[in-house]
């Protein structure tokens, strides 16, 4: 039997982590299913767990002095789905995390240090340039979400290491319209088949000041391209149906999905056709659908 | 007591209990001295063993297995026949096969252990799929052919001369998939010691099914030893042979351990390790005239069986009755075969092998109706069996057929026709409509011959009466429904009718509940035995009645040769599905569900409702979304995450109706509809779909990845 | 690595000393004998586990008994003593929501949830409320209608 830590302030969690090498567990709701045993009986866990519940300092949604929205490693999905602080984008793949009692579980932290392929919150945080603020007895750093998050369940989280909290900065010029999709393997409490995020700048005249997409479940970690994204950043809207069809092959060659490969291509490109060709037609609606 | 319909609802007898949570389930119970079991299994799906290596086993842990079946016993399970094995000796057919079961008081040194047990297999080459079985992959491992069972039933003219005839010919051929009981309550059962003899605790279907499969073990008589059904939270036939798997080895342990048992599966065990429905393959092919009409059908059933046999024949059977669904054919050859396969043996699931064939029919007809340019419906109602219509097994309908007034009534309340003419192939809405049926009980004289079903009520001092009777309770609402019956005949308050769960040395063998056949059978026989009471209620204070089921004259049933009455009644039902898919993901929303069943007379309008509501989600979860793919033996989708069923968010509230058809072998005119219920909205929707997107879909599921395969290359 | 841990368990104060990573779902089953949490599947799917800890909704398959230290769980034996529970039972086995009943307690649990939240809810947003919660008997239409009449019956309840 592996031993147990409940520190109650970050500074014992981080002690802990380093003398111990404690994993640090917060929602559990990865952990517990990936080393259950059966009916009625414990999980085994082949190193120590640190149960990190009690520490208030890995909670909290704030805002900062640059206007970043800062949300503790700790947070609940159930939380970050509802709070008005947080992005829009980061909301809805909160909201369609699994059902409610996964939701009042499962934390941020644990989504991004799980790392799963399939993971739900990634995909928006990595649309919006968020980083993770990584904490150890060493100090703190901070780096993007994308670079922390190397491949499937595998990250750049030090031996050491704790995700402290995420910080999404704003958009440099606000959104115009937004795109969430998430396909589940059903209506509701369902695991991501495929996701995509968009987001898209459109100045006055139609020129496109920003454009961004990311896809979840179409490759061993989130799939994202700024390369891609810059073809089209200075086209105008109103061209969407020349720039679309070397837009959406170039697209293509982002995702690699290893399973259902030819549904996840063939959907993410209607996708991406929908939402820019809805922008072109300028709706009054922020979010396209 | 006022006089009300029996259909009236009541507070079902087991409902407070249950939504309290004091009903106790099998895995709730808790025996003093109880030690844990957990099954050892096979990891290959095909191959010898050649050595177990077993961990120092701690004291207070054994590990059980073949050799501890004592001399008198035999290493066999007793389902129809005795093939199945208690525990694998030698050989293994399947992953998930049971070599051994760990005893112990921890679950979680179980659990090591389990992990600390290594087996050196010489492995062969397994055959998985329909085709690789027919095909003899690896070498036949049933018989010289791999072939459980093959029969052919015939009706009309020589099908042969038929085609020779024929104008133009239809053939298409159809699949369906594995599926998954997914009761919630997991497989569990127990075995103890008391008074001398064997007891054993099981959350089944069929209590004197268990005894009689495992009694063999220790070489006793299946009276021998006591079984007691714990309340079962649900069932839908993935308990009505299976137990036999856990009980066996519980037993062998039991006797050489001496202490109580008590297993309970995990989920993973459950959805890898426990019996499915079988996967189907059917070829119908149709012999049309100049003018478009059809001069018959030859179809080519196969059933994947897996393993075992288990029931499989009598499903096999079942498939080919129904493989032409409502309809009357002139000339029919129906063969069916149960193809051996080394994946987990398949067991019974509502529907029982009617659901595989009459999706196929379905399929076939709209198809047909494409083929020759006409209207679906109007060609289904063009062959509609009627009352006195000849079936496919040369027997006749007996019953006034209401499917056209059924059909009405959902063509009515859904606005078929105009949206079947307003929703053009291919603009991704589509709306469709299947007919489907269900033989009552068992086929031909199995009642009278096999079976024998008994019903005992007793009436004590205080006025109150007892029904001893075997049928179990799944959530059925068949103990609510019996206690209704009593009550009403005698008189009596419900509350002073007992139903508890059926302990095997208390109660009489009603035969298995199964086959649709509890209302219909067994609800008879406790109505009769009522009506016998009756008059003695009064005057008697203490006493027994006991009822034996009499098969009525004039149904006349060949087994060898499958020729006559396969049912006396049926139960009939038509569904409407409509869909919306997506053009951008392929996901498909079902936005109206309209179902129409005639059940004879409801017992319980409430119960009957419920029922309803389950058995058509279940169809619907069939069609859409239950993909349970066997990838080298084993099974891909092995947790509730992967192998996703039905919330409450996938499809909407259904309109349901029923029509009034009284049976008079009934009680009060019931039919039996538990497995009815299941059986055609899976076509309904894939019709419905198939319309939506302009492309045939002949196989399920259809979840949107295959969809959006049918939409770029057309199969 | 056996922990002293205490909870407030169905309103009373409670401790144990055992393995703060064994499941919240077998301290309440095996060591208080609240056996009307069901284990359904052991991966936080299916909801028939589901209790209240500090008024939300969990699985309690997935909570180690640890994560319970100094919070407040109400299983279905206490919501079933309180009136709202009491009206929530009676309104199940009235509309007929009530099949092989394994599903039932978490149902409860969920549904006293939802209404916590929405005392008069839609048809849909009933549907949301349950849809952490598998049945494979009742095909959810008189689940529903059930948590409509409890929320109809029980008006100051929630």
């Amino acid at each position: 039997m592996v031993s147990t830590y409940m520190p109650k302030t970050l500074a014992e969690a981080l002690q802990i982590r380093h003398d111990a090498g404690a994993r640090p567990f917060a929602g559990g709701t990865d952990l517990m299913v990936a080393y259950k045993r059966g009916e009625g009986t414990e999980p085994v866990f082949p190193w120590p767990i640190m149960l990190l519940e009690k520490v208030d300092e890995l909670k909290g949604i704030a805002k900062d002095e640059k206007g970043n929205v800062v949300i503790g490693a700790l947070e609940i999905s159930a939380h970050i789905a509802t709070d008005p602080l947080v992005p829009w984008h980061v909301r809805q793949a909160a909201s369609r995390m699994g059902a409610i009692s996964l939701r009042n579980q499962a934390t941020i932290g644990g989504n991004i240090g799980n790392a799963s392929p399939k993971g739900d919150l990634p995909a928006t945080l990595i649309l919006l340039d968020a980083s993770v603020v990584l904490a150890s007895v060493r100090g703190e750093r901070t780096m993007k979400v994308d670079d922390f998050i190397q491949g499937a369940k595998k990250t750049q989280l030090a031996d050491d290491e704790i995700i402290k909290a995420v910080v999404i900065p704003p958009p440099p010029k606000l959104f115009t319209y937004l795109w969430y999709r998430k396909i589940g393997t059903r209506r509701a409490n369902a695991i991501s088949k495929l996701s995509l995020s968009a987001a898209i700048t459109l100045a006055k005249d139609g020129t496109i000041e920003d454009f961004r997409a990311s896809s979840g479940a179409a490759g061993p970690k989130v799939e994202r391209s700024r390369v891609v994204e810059e073809t089209i950043i200075g086209r105008n809207i109103k061209d969407v149906k020349d720039f679309l069809p070397s837009f959406l092959d170039a697209y293509d060659k982002v995702i690699s999905p290893h399973a259902m490969p030819e549904y996840r291509r063939h959907v993410t490109r209607n996708m991406l056709e929908r939402f820019l060709s809805e922008c072109a037609k300028r709706p009054t609606c922020t979010i396209i659908e | 007591m006022k006089e009300k319909d029996i259909a009236d609802p009541i507070r079902r007898v087991d409902a407070i209990a249950k939504s309290t949570g004091k009903q106790k389930y099998l895995a709730d119970y808790h025996v003093d001295g109880m030690i844990y079991g957990r099954l050892v299994r096979s990891t290959i799906p095909r191959g010898k063993i050649k050595e177990i290596h077993l961990p120092v086993m701690p004291e207070g842990y054994w590990f059980v297995s073949a050799k501890d079946i004592p001399p008198e016993g035999k290493n066999e399970l007793w389902m129809i026949q005795k093939d199945w094995k208690c525990f694998a000796e030698g050989e293994v057919r399947y992953v998930g096969e049971t070599i051994g079961i760990l005893c112990g008081p921890s679950r979680d040194v179980l659990a090591d252990l389990l992990s600390e047990i290594k087996i050196d297999y010489e492995e062969e080459v397994p055959a998985i799929s329909i085709e690789e079985g027919l095909a003899c992959k690896g070498g036949a491992f049933v018989g010289k052919d791999n072939i459980f069972c093959d029969m052919t039933t015939h009706s009309g003219e020589d099908i042969d001369a038929v085609f020779q005839k024929a104008d133009r010919i239809f053939e298409e051929t159809y699949r369906t998939g594995f599926q998954e009981h997914v009761h919630l309550e997991p497989n569990g059962a127990m075995c103890m010691e008391e008074n001398g003899k064997f007891v054993i605790l099981a959350s089944a279907q069929c209590p004197f099914y268990i005894r009689k499969s495992i009694s063999g073990l220790l070489g006793l008589k299946p009276e021998d030893i006591i079984v007691r059904q714990t309340t079962t939270g649900g069932a839908f036939g993935g308990k009505e042979h299976f137990p036999d798997v856990l009980c066996g080895p519980l037993l062998v342990a039991c006797n050489k351990i001496h202490k109580p048992i008590q297993m309970e599966f995990d989920r993973s065990e459950d959805t890898c390790f426990s019996v499915k429905r079988h996967p189907s393959r059917t070829i119908i092919k149709t012999a049309l005239d100049k003018k478009g009409n059809i001069l018959g059908m030859d179809i080519d059933v196969v059933y994947n069986v897996g393993g075992y046999l288990s029931c499989s024949f009598v499903v096999l059977q079942r498939g080919v009755f129904h493989a032409t669904g409502c309809y009357a054919i002139p000339s029919t050859r129906i063969r069916g075969r149960g193809v051996a396969t080394n994946t987990f043996p398949s067991d019974a699931f509502r529907g029982f092998g009617a659901p595989q064939t009459l999706f196929a029919i379905e399929r076939h007809m709209c198809h047909l109706a494409t083929f020759l340019g006409v209207d679906a419906l109007a060609l289904k109602e063009k062959y509609l069996l009627k009352k006195d219509s000849q079936t496919n097994t040369m027997g006749k309908i007996f019953e006034d057929v209401k499917l056209p007034e059924m059909i009405k009534k959902l063509t009515d309340a859904s606005d078929y026709y105009r949206k079947v003419k307003e929703y053009r192939p291919g603009c991704m809405k589509g709306i469709g409509l299947s007919l489907y049926n269900h033989g009552g009980a068992f086929t031909g004289n199995g009642e009278q011959v096999l079976i024998k079903a008994h019903c005992k009520l007793h009436k004590s001092k205080d006025g109150s009466v007892e029904i001893l009777i075997g049928s179990t309770e799944m959530g059925q609402g068949f103990q609510t429904e019996c206690r209704k019956i009593v009550s009403k005949i005698l008189g009596i308050p419900i509350g002073k009718t007992i139903y508890e769960n059926p302990d095997t040395s208390k109660v009489v063998d009603s035969g298995p509940t199964a086959a649709s056949r509890s209302t219909m059978i067994v609800g008879k026989l406790v109505e009769e035995a009522a009506r016998e009471m009756l008059p003695r209620y009064a005057r008697e204070e203490d006493f027994t009645v006991e009822t034996v089921y009499k098969h009525p004259e004039g149904f006349p049933w060949d087994q060898e040769h499958f020729v006559g009455d396969a049912y006396i009644a049926y139960g009939w039902g038509a569904a409407v599905v409509e869909v919306e898919v997506d053009p951008i993901t392929y996901e498909v929303k079902t936005t109206g569900i309209w179902v129409c069943h005639d059940v004879g007379h409801p017992l319980d309008e409430l119960v009957v409702h419920g029922q309803v509501n389950g058995g058509v989600i279940q169809s619907l979860g069939y069609a859409s979304m239950e993909k349970m793919e066997n990838k080298k033996g084993f099974f891909k989708q092995d947790s509730l995450s992967d192998y996703v069923i039905p919330t409450s968010m996938d499809f909407p509230k259904m309109e349901s109706y029923l029509v009034e058809n009284p049976y008079p072998f009934g009680p009060f005119g019931a039919k039996g509809m538990g497995e009815l219920v299941f059986n055609g909205a899976d076509a309904a929707y894939a019709e419905a779909v198939s319309k939506a997107i302009d492309r045939p879909i002949t196989e399920i599921p259809v979840p949107p990845e295959t969809i959006e395969e049918l939409m770029e290359h057309g199969n | 690595m056996e922990t002293k841990i205490s909870f407030v368990l169905n309103g009373k104060q409670v401790s144990l000393v055992t393995d703060p990573m064994r499941r919240l779902l077998d301290v309440l089953r095996d060591d208080f004998g609240l056996t009307g949490t069901k284990e359904g599947c052991g991966e936080g799917e299916c909801g028939a586990c589901s209790v209240l800890k500090d008024g939300l909704l969990v699985t309690s398959c997935l909570v180690p008994v640890g994560a319970a230290d100094g919070s407040d769980i109400l299983t279905i034996e206490g919501l079933s003593a309180t009136k709202r529970g009491k009206c929530l039972a009676d309104a199940f086995a009235d509309g007929g929501a009530v099949q092989c009943g394994f599903c039932i307690p978490g149902m409860m649990m969920a549904a006293d949830f939802l209404l916590m939240g929405n005392p008069h809810p839609s048809e849909e947003e009933i549907r949301i409320g349950i849809s952490g919660n598998l049945c494979r008997c009742t095909g959810y239409d008189l689940i529903v209608a059930s948590i409509k009449l409890a929320s109809e019956r029980g008006n100051g309840l929630w």
